[in-house]
């Protein structure tokens, strides 16, 4: 029998009208990486919360190492050796690299805080990890990628045996994923146990050792990594097979509907030059910091222009500010829903007659309920939106259904134009294929699509032309049938001084 | 390999916790000294300077009382009606012939009261801390006028005399006592604020409250600790209050509270919690004292007073805000400069 440094057996946990658990079971052995999986809604998290003692469990039992452990609390869970790694980050931003790892166990000598002493022990935390941060640096002043290093070194300055990841490469580029993987795979060599949650499947091929597949609040299975398929694994977290991770339709592509000349703004946004022809999707590729993301914005008239045009079939718009965008039909789905894409605190009725009560309003601008309540059921039909009803907040929604909303309020107005930052992050598979349907729908129909993504699949499966940015140029163009990981990933790094060296 | 992330000493002192902004106000303070002295040179006469540290401390002290609660993110609009319960509450025993220092104990240990209960309704029952302040100050302001029936008192009486020399008039090496009370007041709360294992906390909860939750932080006894130090250092102001005028007055330290954050605010405290030391307090309080004293030497009248001190306000927050959001390019050029380096 092997010995296990967590187990839970039987687990259950409801919410008020929903059952978050239904009789879990989940191990741990020391010195694995155990990747748990499921889609979201299907109780990771959750589960991974009553392990860590933030949720009390309705019934089931938890082990530590072998005993059984009574009305965990965050407390007690730390005592015991346990520390999770949020999705979203759980830093104090003001506060110092030090300060963070040691907060709520500070060390005091004499009724003063030994800073000094903090911080060499925290740097002899970030040093065993290989991390190369001051210990002094304010936390806040950190890139993402480091904030997580930081939360990492703060689990384990608690000398942590379990460590639960929830998501920690969602904000990451590819090589602080590397960095981030090198550090899992030292602390699963120094024996400690690993849970790892993430949607991107294809990272576990790096790390995990046993994969546990949740659905609905069920548990489903557990297998040895190396004795299963991605293909399998996502057989067992949607319960049917998907056939088309990326589905694509085929049009003629048409003429050019939306063109973008010599748009400057800014260090990130250099000299673009780009269009989009009916039928047919354009994805921007590109490192993190490329300036992809700045372009759409730039484009939509958050971000001020330096100078440049954009044309939309064949008439030059005048965009200084988001609203001569989206009068001209040219709209964008931004990269974080929660924060730019939707006032979450709104029903999902409100959110959908946001950009459109110039339509919904009569001319004293008293807002038409009528119209607007047979749009939004417009908008949920045809974007098969999964909703309770439209009155309830757009926070409650799941992330898929987030994103349709953001995109079915821009529809609503017949928009000309989408672009789309990042569509698909954070989103689990299923969602993901509906949203590529979605788009798709959008191309059949005519209205061009412009896409923000990092994740080479999706680009490569979705787009019918690819335009490559580094360092705020666009740096190459690839038709689908020509690009490959590798001829992407050649222009993705065509920074400025490598090409001066090479010239000179 | 430690080295590529140090940085500059000097410049990391600057941005811990918004220390740079102490550093543009306490010039822009420098200049307004510069400019009240040139306008009236009585403005450095040393008589005008000890007033004017007088006038400064009240300022100080409440200062510090919003300071402590604006960096765990919430907001004490009780504080002058707490000043005006404390200088009532006082002057009442003492009128009623109450010995002074007894007096004192009994009326901060009420003041106390106000903060636990300012600190209770905020963290335990989950009221906006705005509207949660909002109601104990019009308690509080209810409390300072019932005390004595809805009357300013009497005279405190001679018998008091030690305790307004203590609050108010005594001197000591040629400075008034009112400015040691609130020097001493500062010392221990600065302590504490930088140097202890609760003034971390303070900072951790207004920074990211979940966070210091999960970090096995008690959040709430934190916030109770922070509305705590506010209403005590609103108590003495109040004793001083009583100690100046030599009896109670009903509606004493009237828009305190906004005095205070004021005085925070401008010295560098952020509203939205998690930011600040006390040493822009002083420069705030002093910025405040500073305007007050030199326009009234300068000859201008309240009401355009008021209006130069209020701009002054929304000037020094507007510079913090254009500070602040003048750094987001930077970081996005770090990103740029770290796939540089992770390409080569």
């Amino acid at each position: 029998m092997q010995e296990y440094l967590v187990e839970l057996q039987g687990v259950s946990k409801s919410f008020p009208g929903v059952q978050a658990l239904d009789h879990v079971q989940l191990n741990l052995q020391a010195g694995e990486v155990l990747a748990l999986l499921g889609e979201n809604g299907a109780g990771k998290s959750t589960l991974m919360k009553i392990l860590s003692g933030i949720y009390p469990k309705d019934e089931g039992v938890t082990r530590v190492y072998g005993n059984a452990v009574e009305n965990m609390t965050p407390q007690k869970a730390r005592e015991l050796g346990i520390a999770i790694i949020h999705q979203e980050l759980n830093m104090c931003q003001h506060l110092t690299v030090a300060e963070n790892i040691f907060l709520g166990r500070e060390i005091v000598r004499g009724g003063r805080l030994a800073r000094r002493e903090m911080n060499a022990a925290a740097g002899e935390v970030l040093r065993h990890l290989n991390i190369d941060i001051d210990p002094e640096t304010i936390v806040g002043d950190l890139q993402l990628s480091k904030q997580q290093m930081v939360e990492i070194a703060k689990a384990l300055s608690t000398n942590a045996k379990v460590l639960i990841m929830d998501e920690p490469t969602s904000a990451l580029t590819a090589k602080e994923i590397n960095d981030l993987f090198t550090i899992i795979r030292k602390l699963r060599a120094e024996g400690h146990g690993i849970i790892y949650i993430s949607h991107r499947l294809e990272e576990l091929q790096y790390i995990a050792d046993r994969v546990t597949i949740l659905r609905d609040g069920q548990y489903i299975t557990t297998m040895n990594y190396r004795d299963t398929s991605l293909r399998e694994i996502i057989s067992y977290m949607v319960g049917r097979e998907i056939k088309e991770k990326f589905p694509r339709v085929d049009c003629e592509p048409g003429d050019v509907i939306f063109e973008v000349k010599n748009l400057n703004a800014g260090r990130l946004v250099r000299d673009i030059n780009l269009s989009v022809r009916q039928g047919e999707i354009v994805g921007i590729a590109g490192l993190m910091g490329a300036g992809r993301t700045e372009t759409t914005r730039a484009i939509f008239g958050v971000d001020p222009k330096v100078s440049g045009e954009i044309w939309l079939r064949g008439q030059h718009v005048n965009i200084r500010r988001p609203e001569d965008s989206i009068r001209a039909g040219i709209v964008l789905v931004p990269e974080d829903r929660k924060r730019d894409g939707l006032c979450v605190k709104l029903s999902i009725k409100d959110n959908i007659a946001l950009p459109n009560l110039d339509i919904l309003c009569n001319r004293l601008t008293v807002v038409n309920r009528r119209k607007k309540g047979t749009m939004t059921d417009q908008t949920v039909h045809d974007l098969r939106i999964k909703l309770p009803n439209a009155d309830v907040d757009a926070a409650s929604l799941s992330g898929g259904n987030q994103q349709k909303v953001v995109v079915g309020k821009w529809l609503a107005r017949h928009s000309k134009m989408v672009l789309f930052d990042e569509p698909t992050r954070g989103i689990d598979v299923a969602a993901k294929v509906e949203i590529y349907n979605l788009m798709n729908e959008l191309k059949r129909q005519g209205i061009g699509v412009l896409f923000v993504s990092s994740e080479m699949p999706e680009i490569l499966g979705i787009s019918d032309r690819i335009v490559v940015m580094c360092d705020g140029r666009i740096t190459g163009e690839l038709p689908i049938g020509e690009a490959t990981q590798e001829k992407i990933m050649d222009l993705a790094t065509r920074f400025e001084s490598k090409i001066n060296h090479a010239t000179a | 390999m430690q080295s590529s992330q140090k940085r500059n000493p000097l410049k990391r002192i600057l941005t811990v916790r918004g220390a740079g902004q102490v550093i543009t106000v306490t010039i822009g303070l420098i200049v307004l000294c510069a400019v009240f002295a040139l306008l009236n040179p009585n403005f450095t006469s040393q008589r005008n300077l000890n007033n004017l540290m007088r006038q400064i401390a009240p300022f100080l002290i409440v200062g510090i009382a919003q300071s402590y609660v604006l960096i765990t993110g919430n907001i004490d609009l009780s504080i002058g009606s707490v000043l005006g319960m404390s200088c009532m509450i006082s002057a009442t025993l003492m009128t009623r012939g109450m010995d002074p220092w007894l007096a004192s104990a009994i009326t901060l240990i009420s003041c106390l009261a106000v903060g636990i209960l300012n600190g209770v309704l905020v963290i335990n029952c989950k009221l906006p801390p705005f509207i949660a302040t909002l109601g104990t100050m019009t308690i509080a302001r209810g409390i300072a006028q019932i005390v004595n029936n809805n009357m300013n008192t009497d005279a405190i009486g001679d018998g008091a005399m030690a305790f307004r020399d203590f609050f108010y008039y005594g001197k000591f090496l040629g400075i008034y006592s009112t400015v040691y009370i609130a020097i001493v007041l500062w010392l221990v709360f600065n302590f504490i604020l930088s140097k202890t294992r609760t003034g971390s906390h303070i900072y951790a909860v207004g920074s990211n409250l979940e966070a210091a939750k999960l970090s096995g932080v008690n959040i709430s006894k934190v916030v109770i600790k922070a509305y705590m130090v506010s209403a005590f250092c609103s108590g003495v102001a109040g004793l001083i209050t009583c100690a100046t005028g030599g009896l109670g007055t009903m509606d004493a330290g009237l828009s305190y509270e906004l005095y205070a954050v004021a005085a925070s605010v401008i010295g560098g405290v952020s509203t939205l919690g998690g930011q600040g030391i006390l040493l822009g307090t002083i420069v705030g309080a002093s910025v405040w004292g500073v305007m007050q004293n030199g326009l009234s030497l300068a000859g201008a009248p309240v009401a355009l007073r008021n209006i130069i001190i209020g701009v002054i306000v929304v000037i020094s927050v507007l510079a913090d805000v254009i500070v602040r959001s003048g750094k987001r390019p930077r970081r996005i050029r770090d990103a740029v400069a770290e796939a540089v380096a992770a390409k080569q």
